[in-house]
């Protein structure tokens, strides 16, 4: 399933272009930027509550399919204005980070 | 990062990487006044204001293999995280200063780490350079300075097996006992 797919069908909200639609391969769920870093892989959606500039860092270096942020944390616009420059999609839900990976993983995406 | 001497490994990586001939890294750890400061300071090539203000931006790095460079922003991040900051002066061809500010008893503090690993490591990366590391606490300090180490070795490298799981054992001894308050 790619990222825009999903995310209409978990009705997340985007908060960048979606101009990269990626098929995701897998999905990681971090908060500690090292550790995300050394373990989530090229085209994973990737789960977290950090809404600092350094994660779309993470996201380029990795090259993620999409930024999931959850429990409506406030992104800054920094972060924001990068990841669109950088056409990296960045998403938005209330949900907890449980609450969405179960989401996930009835939609197929194991 | 996990532990907060992991990022000390790193901000001296980037002195080393710079020319370094001497790095002092300083820990001021105090219950008092709740708070943990580290500064490292080198007296490497140094950088220009204009390079100062982008570093912290994950997306200036000098390295030319990939586009992206997280050692000082994930610490800046590590710090504002429990209501400190980080603050970085340097003057061209004199050295750089980072100083890293953290709210000792904030929840979101990283442990400091194994500082006996972080220091080993730090010598095992090269030899010309000396290393002067102080820790402080509210009892009393601990100071390690390699320049002392090597004249007790008369001629033995620093560098050694040996000398280096000495070097260990031993900050890691005294930063407990500081730590501990028996100084």
């Amino acid at each position: 399933m790619n990222c825009l797919e999903f995310a209409e069908k978990l009705q997340l909200t985007p908060l960048c272009e979606k101009e990269k639609n990626i098929e995701i391969e897998g999905v990681y769920i971090g908060d500690l930027l090292s550790i995300v870093m050394s373990k989530a892989k090229k085209n994973y959606a990737w789960i977290t509550i950090q809404t600092h500039i350094n994660i779309v860092a993470i996201a380029e270096l990795l090259e993620l399919a999409c930024i999931i942020v959850v429990e409506n944390m406030e992104v800054d616009i920094d972060t924001l204005n990068k990841a669109k420059e950088l056409k990296i999609p960045v998403f938005k839900t209330s949900e907890s980070a449980y609450q969405m990976a179960c989401r996930m993983s009835d939609l197929g995406i194991k | 990062m996990k532990e907060i001497s992991m990022h000390i490994l790193d901000i001296v990586m980037n002195s080393i990487k710079a020319d370094a001939s001497q790095v002092e890294i300083n820990i001021e750890d105090s219950i008092k006044n709740n708070w943990l400061k580290i500064t490292i300071a080198d007296n490497g090539r140094g950088m220009s204001e204009d390079v100062i203000n982008r570093v912290t931006n994950p997306f200036y790095t000098t390295r030319t293999t990939r586009k992206v460079g997280l050692g000082i922003p994930m610490l800046k991040e590590a710090c504002e995280r429990c209501n400190g900051y980080l603050k970085i002066e340097s003057q061209i061809g004199v050295g750089t200063k980072v100083f890293c500010y953290f709210e000792r008893d904030n929840i979101d503090r990283a442990p400091l780490g194994s500082m006996g690993q972080t220091i080993m490591a730090i010598i095992n990366s090269g030899n010309n350079f000396e290393l002067i590391y102080t820790h402080k606490t509210d009892s009393g300090e601990f100071v390690f300075d390699t320049r002392e180490v090597k004249k007790m070795l008369e001629g033995i490298d620093i560098n050694d097996a040996g000398v280096l799981l000495w070097i260990k054992e031993y900050i890691n001894e005294n930063v407990d006992i500081v730590l501990a308050g028996k100084i």
